[in-house]
């Protein structure tokens, strides 16, 4: 199951999503949680501070999520960690692109709790095989 | 999704920021019709749709996703050029914007919003389509199929791919594809649409409606920063409290040695010290720039100036000044009003424009700036200007004042006849503005704000008008006076100057005392004969007061000094002329004078007003 104490690292560049998923990620049990509010943000949280898992927004200002998930998979200090882009789209060509940037999994606006704790399981189960 | 823990606290979260994400993308829309092409410009409002969208659909309100999923869809295909943007493109997003702020209105009432009229929807499938644009429609036409005709067939083939390439990709759940299915029905059924269905949407200039009533904010975002330095002073008085009640204890004891002393002093100094800065902090944590509020104009311009068929630009600067918060709420109003005058009365049409030499484009200016203790705000326009003539003859036919009167007014004072009651220079009314009811209620608007309004018009060059507002309204910077024995406060604001009265420089015009100064007739007035009292010396001093269009010299016994305080209102009793009440540095209690409500009733009961002053002819003037 997933390690309740794990850091978590939520970027959107609108506060109130940031809220829903901190929400979200709070009926979990997960609560070590911090944010950013776009992908540089991120980036420059990640290289300072330790996180464990990135959930990230695709469509942002200043650095995208997908740009951002490509600055982290080229970091050889970052590149292995689990990353979740949330986006509105459910374009095939985006999914594509997500995946091959390296995403661990890919989740559609709206979604519930149980959506989210299902897609998280499956990450950490690919990891730990 | 519904359930959320505290579903309306971030409801109220998602209406804050998602309006002022749409005033964003609103003004960003205004700016796109300068510069269709831009890149950045399309990316941005596409972002500010897709966002709103995420919001929504969390908060489930699936009729605001509808549209916004649309307006985004037919931005995607803005910003990479499957579609140009024409003027009707632009009527239907604005139209579309103003349905979703109208239902950020329905939600912070706590209402679902209705599912929106089938006509915006029809026409923005048939945008979608490329169908709108008449000219256009041939070449967009075709350009939008192929892309749905590539879509549809291989999205198994693809998915499939998805799901090999990761493990986790593999379950998009079921919802992405309820939300890409409207897409596809979109693309595909519009070409069978007419454009007859785009048709009633330019119709409606309704969305202000909408802008003016903006749904009523009961919370506020403040910066961290602030709040930490509020509760760092707070702490930092309750160190220098702790201290004074240690000096009192050594004081009650008997120890009255000069370094006591002295440390009480300081201790003393501190605490004014502190307090100020906090009273200070407090305000700023009311203090909001007041870019949210002219961030909403440039669209009304827009719109307004669309439907006048004029060409005009409003440019705005000063976003970032600061000012209380309530204030900002109730200057939208007047702001509104003055944006929407200087647009229909203020500048020209094209033709007009050109035909005396000007550019065919007119230029309005919004400013904030913050002089001194005050917030100047400006809406100058570069029109026609205003005929102090024509505003004079035109206040006579309509009965307003009487031909003496008029007059006896100069060039400026004409102006000033805008803000009476019942004034309208057009003949014709027009639904946008010209009913007569406005400036006056902009003014007192002002005025209950503390604030001041002046016009500054020149003929064929255009008009200026200016409003002067304090920081704040909670603590009002006086001036005390003193008349018949007793303080008074009168805001500072108003005060020009003080001089002394030297009884031979007083002249009678029209029966009336007045002292010239520096070439300008002011009216004496004297306080005690204002208040209806009996005056209990000859006044030595004269304060310089300026109102929105009066200048007098208000007479007093002497003066105390200034102050800043805190009106607290009088309950229950509202004796004429006075806005509260407030406390002096010695406890004693200080009325705080309205200067306006004053005059205004000295005018009313002019007749008697003279007679007082002959009757207490041995002291007054």
């Amino acid at each position: 199951m997933i390690d309740k104490n794990m850091r978590f690292l939520v970027v959107d560049d609108f506060s109130t999503m940031r809220r829903i998923v901190r929400n979200l990620l709070k009926e979990l049990g997960i609560t070590n949680v911090d944010e950013a509010e776009d992908g540089q943000v991120a980036l420059h949280k990640l290289k300072t501070q330790h996180f464990d898992f990135i959930v990230s927004d695709w469509n942002m200002p200043n650095m995208t999520g997908i740009e951002l998930l490509r600055a982290v998979r080229a970091d050889p200090q970052l590149k292995t960690l689990p990353f979740l882009m949330i986006t509105a789209e459910a374009k095939r060509e985006n999914i594509i692109e997500a995946a091959t940037a390296g995403a661990s999994g890919y989740i559609v606006k709206p979604f519930t709790a149980a959506t989210l704790e299902e897609k998280m399981g499956k990450i950490f189960q690919s990891l730990n095989k | 999704m519904s359930d959320f823990a505290g579903m309306e606290d971030l409801m109220q979260d998602f209406l804050l920021e998602s309006t002022e994400l749409l005033s964003d993308v609103d003004n960003k829309l205004c700016e796109l019709e300068k510069r269709p092409n831009d890149k950045a410009l399309l990316n941005d409002i596409f972002r500010g749709f897709h966002t709103i969208k995420g919001g929504a659909g969390f908060l489930n309100v699936s009729a605001m996703v509808t549209i916004c999923h649309r307006t985004e869809n037919l931005f995607d295909k803005l910003r990479n050029g499957e579609l140009p943007l024409s003027s009707e493109l632009m009527d239907v997003i604005l139209d579309a914007t103003g349905v979703v702020r109208g239902m950020f209105t329905t939600l912070s009432q706590g209402l679902s919003p209705a599912v929106p009229d089938a006509g915006l929807l029809a026409a923005l499938d048939s945008a979608l389509a490329g169908n709108l644009a008449v000219p256009a429609a041939p070449v967009a036409a075709p350009a939008a199929t192929p892309a749905a005709a590539a879509n549809t067939p291989d999205w198994n083939v693809l998915h499939a791919a998805v799901t090999k390439a990761t493990a986790a990709a593999a379950s998009t759940p079921a919802p992405s594809a309820a939300v890409a299915a409207p897409v596809v029905e979109a693309v595909v059924e519009t070409p069978a649409m007419p454009v007859v269905a785009a048709k009633p949407v330019p119709a409606k200039v309704a969305p202000q409606q909408g802008m003016a009533s903006a749904p009523p904010e009961n919370t506020i975002r403040i910066d961290t920063v602030r709040l930490d330095q509020v509760l760092n002073l707070s702490g930092e008085i309750g160190l220098t409290k702790n201290r004074l009640t240690t000096l009192r204890t050594e004081i009650l004891q008997g120890n009255m040695e000069t370094h006591t002393l002295r440390s009480l002093d300081e201790a003393i100094s501190q605490l004014d010290l502190l307090v100020s800065d906090l009273q200070n902090a407090v305000m700023k944590t009311r203090m909001q720039p007041i870019g949210r509020l002219f961030q909403k104009y440039p669209r009304l311009a827009r719109d307004l100036a669309r439907q006048l068929g004029k060409e005009v630009e409003l440019v705005i600067t000063g976003e970032e000044t600061e000012l209380d918060k309530t204030m900002i709420e109730d200057l939208n109003d007047p702001l509104v009003h003055l944006v929407r005058n200087a647009v229909d009365h203020g500048v020209e049409s094209s033709e007009e424009r050109i035909s005396v030499g000007k550019k065919p484009q007119s230029l309005v200016q919004l400013s904030a700036e913050q002089v001194g203790d005050h917030i100047v705000i400006e809406i100058t326009d570069d029109g026609k200007g205003m005929n102090p003539e024509a505003l004079r003859r035109k206040a006579i036919e309509k009965g307003l004042i009487d031909a003496e009167t008029a007059n006896g007014l100069d060039e400026k004072q004409c102006l000033q006849l805008i803000f009476l009651p019942g004034f309208s220079t057009k003949d014709q009314i027009s639904n946008v503005s010209g009913r007569g009811v406005g400036m006056d209620v902009v003014r007192t608007n002002i005025q209950k704000l503390n604030g001041r309004i002046d016009i500054n018009s020149e003929q064929g060059v255009g008009t200026r008008i200016s409003i002067s507002l304090p920081l704040t309204l909670a603590i009002l910077p006086v001036l005390v006076v003193r008349a018949c024995n007793q303080p008074f406060a009168v805001p500072l604001a108003m005060v020009r100057e003080i001089i002394p009265i030297d009884v031979s420089a007083i002249q009678e015009v029209s029966g009336r005392p007045t002292i010239v100064v520096r070439d300008e007739i002011l009216p004496l007035k004297t306080l005690a004969n204002l208040l209806n009292w009996a005056p209990t010396q000859k006044p030595q001093f004269g304060v310089l007061m300026q109102s929105a269009e009066k200048s007098f010299i208000l007479a007093v016994d002497s003066f105390v000094g200034r102050d800043d305080v805190v009106i607290k209102p009088l309950q229950n009793i509202r004796p004429k002329g006075v806005a509260g009440a407030t406390l002096s540095g010695d406890g004693s209690v200080v009325l705080v004078l309205d200067m306006e409500d004053l005059l205004s009733g000295q005018a009313d009961a002019s007749g008697s007003g003279t007679m007082m002053l002959r009757n207490a002819d041995n002291y007054s003037y």
